[in-house]
């Protein structure tokens, strides 16, 4: 099923003097997985939050298809924020309540409130939280105290929350900056997966360029709120990467020397 | 979908729900709990038409103290409420001080031998069980009736609770912070003052502000039994029945109550930020 195009207009966001996001316009069609690099305040992380509406755009606008995000209010805006599931860098679980519990807070939007409340989750739920866990590895981690669970699976376990609320694209804001490189690429090859298992399209931010390249059909380079580059990894030369970031790749990777390069 | 319901049911019961017993052994307490409430309540005589009858009085009092009214006694009032905050920021303040270091002794993080911890701890718990009211019959008869009584008696009842409450701020702080300073060559006692103190002292400086705001109540009570303060006047007023400059006297209370909570919410922000 082709799910409609994210539409981005002129984004923009202040925070008093400083512009965050300055006029972005962007178009994301569905089931693509867009990769955001740029240094940190160059506003990947306010550009996210903009489209689940965590944070309120200063100006411009956000369209899914026919549905214009930026006007939505009350139970319609928390149904978006459902459809376009978030995954934060540090995780953002509830530690103290179970790994099942933390999966099945993704379906809150769509069941009754009180039922919630008393935390009445059906064996229907249950069991598709439980599958939805195991599909990423998970299931004998399900009655753990999420905050016992390791870095690593803890982010597979907001994937899996994520999965949880049925979106429609994913949002990942630096979803691997707080984990070491294994752990690093199983969280990566799982924000993969559901992109060409499941057709969601994913919007990640990240720091590196190297995973942005190996994993990301497009990227899109920002710099001081502005994007500076948009184009598939093969057309991100090393002088845009400097454009990008504001210094070489080379000196980028100096300390042990050509880590890695320029491919 | 059922299928897969049945499957994980097999795989993974728990998830399900808590087990037979388990179940059962929640309705249980739940039920000795009800059970318990029930009998102290019976205990007590709690029953419906004695608590109608006590809303009835209630109510004539609350009809007695409409309008309130400062009666002719403006200056005790106002002395009173004046006696009673400075109790108040005098008692709070010798108990900080007191308790500042206790709550550094009483740290498992700081006294690190787990028998001296446990005693001190233990020591807090004795300070703890006697309340300020006790402690000013105490002190009345030790430096007489008046102010200084109920100061004495407000640091003493409270450098318990701060002690224990400043040890466990003490011993919920992050570790890592010491241990830079301790990596860097620092000796313990700095490590104490440049990875622990930093942490701890917000908690330390709005626990002494509220207990300045929380005494002053108290210390409207302590009156009552001569340790000075409002608490006199309240008392004066009950007895002979003059619930309008009782409530009077009540209003003026959550006023300056409402106003130290103003200064040191502005203190709070001044020093600690946010």
């Amino acid at each position: 099923m082709q799910d409609a195009p994210l539409q981005l207009r002129d984004l923009t966001r202040r925070f008093g003097e400083t512009l965050a996001v300055d006029g972005v316009s962007l178009t994301v069609p569905a089931g693509q997985m867009l990769g955001i690099i740029g240094r940190s305040g160059a506003g990947k992380s306010t550009l996210l939050r903009m489209i689940n509406r965590l944070q309120e755009p200063s100006a411009g606008s956000i369209h899914f298809g026919d549905t214009n995000v930026t006007a939505l209010r009350g139970r319609a805006l928390r149904d978006w924020r459902a459809s376009c599931a978030m995954i934060f860098q540090q995780f953002n679980l509830i530690p103290r309540l179970d790994v099942l519990t933390n999966v099945l807070v993704g379906r809150l939007n769509r069941r009754s409130t009180l039922s919630s409340l008393l935390g009445l989750f059906s064996a229907a739920e249950r069991a598709e939280a439980l599958a939805i866990l195991e599909r990423f590895d998970l299931l004998e981690t399900a009655l753990m105290r999420a905050g016992q669970a390791s870095g690593g699976q803890q982010q597979r376990v907001a994937i899996c929350r994520a999965l949880m609320q049925r979106p429609r694209l994913v949002l990942a804001d630096e979803p691997i900056a707080s984990l070491d490189p294994r752990n690093a690429q199983v969280v990566m090859d799982a924000l993969r997966r559901i992109n060409r298992e499941d057709g969601l399209s994913v919007l990640c931010n990240l720091h590196h360029l190297d995973t942005a390249r190996a994993y990301c059909d497009r990227i899109l380079g920002m710099r001081a709120g502005r994007i500076v580059f948009d184009g598939p990894p093969s057309a991100l030369t090393p002088d845009m990467a400097r454009e990008i970031y504001g210094v070489s790749e080379a000196e980028f990777h100096s300390a042990p020397q050509g880590s890695l390069a320029v491919a | 979908m059922s299928a897969d319901v049945a499957r994980y049911r097999a795989l993974m019961p728990r998830a399900f729900g808590p087990s037979q017993a388990g179940r059962a052994l929640r309705w249980l307490g739940a039920a000795a709990f009800v059970l318990w409430l029930a009998t102290l309540l019976w205990w007590f005589d709690a029953s419906p038409a004695r608590l109608w009858n006590g809303l009835d009085k209630l109510g004539v009092i609350l009809r007695q103290m409409v309008p309130p009214s400062p009666g002719e006694h403006w200056d005790a009032i106002l002395q009173g409420l004046a006696e009673s905050v400075a109790m108040a920021f005098l008692g709070s303040t010798l108990a900080v001080l007191v308790a500042f270091p206790l709550g550094f002794l009483g740290a498992n993080n700081v006294v690190i031998n787990a028998l001296a911890h446990f005693s001190i701890r233990r020591v807090f718990d004795l300070g703890r069980g006697m309340d300020s009211l006790i402690w000013a019959l105490a002190f009345v008869r030790a430096v007489g009736l008046g102010p200084l009584a109920g100061v004495l008696a407000i640091a003493a009842a409270e450098i318990a609770v701060l002690a224990k409450l400043f040890a466990e701020a003490i011993e919920n702080a992050d570790a890592r912070q010491t241990e830079a300073v301790t990596a860097v060559g620092g000796r313990r006692i700095l490590a104490i003052r440049f990875g622990l103190l930093p942490q701890v002292f917000p908690v330390m400086l709005a626990q002494y502000l509220y207990q300045i705001e929380s005494n002053t109540r108290s210390a409207s009570i302590l009156g009552v039994v001569g340790a000075g303060g409002i608490g006199l006047q309240i008392a004066e007023r009950i007895r002979v029945r003059y619930w309008d400059e009782v409530a009077f006297i009540i209003l003026l209370i959550l006023a300056t109550v409402a106003l130290i909570d103003t200064l040191s919410a502005w203190v709070r922000r001044r020093l600690i930020g946010g």
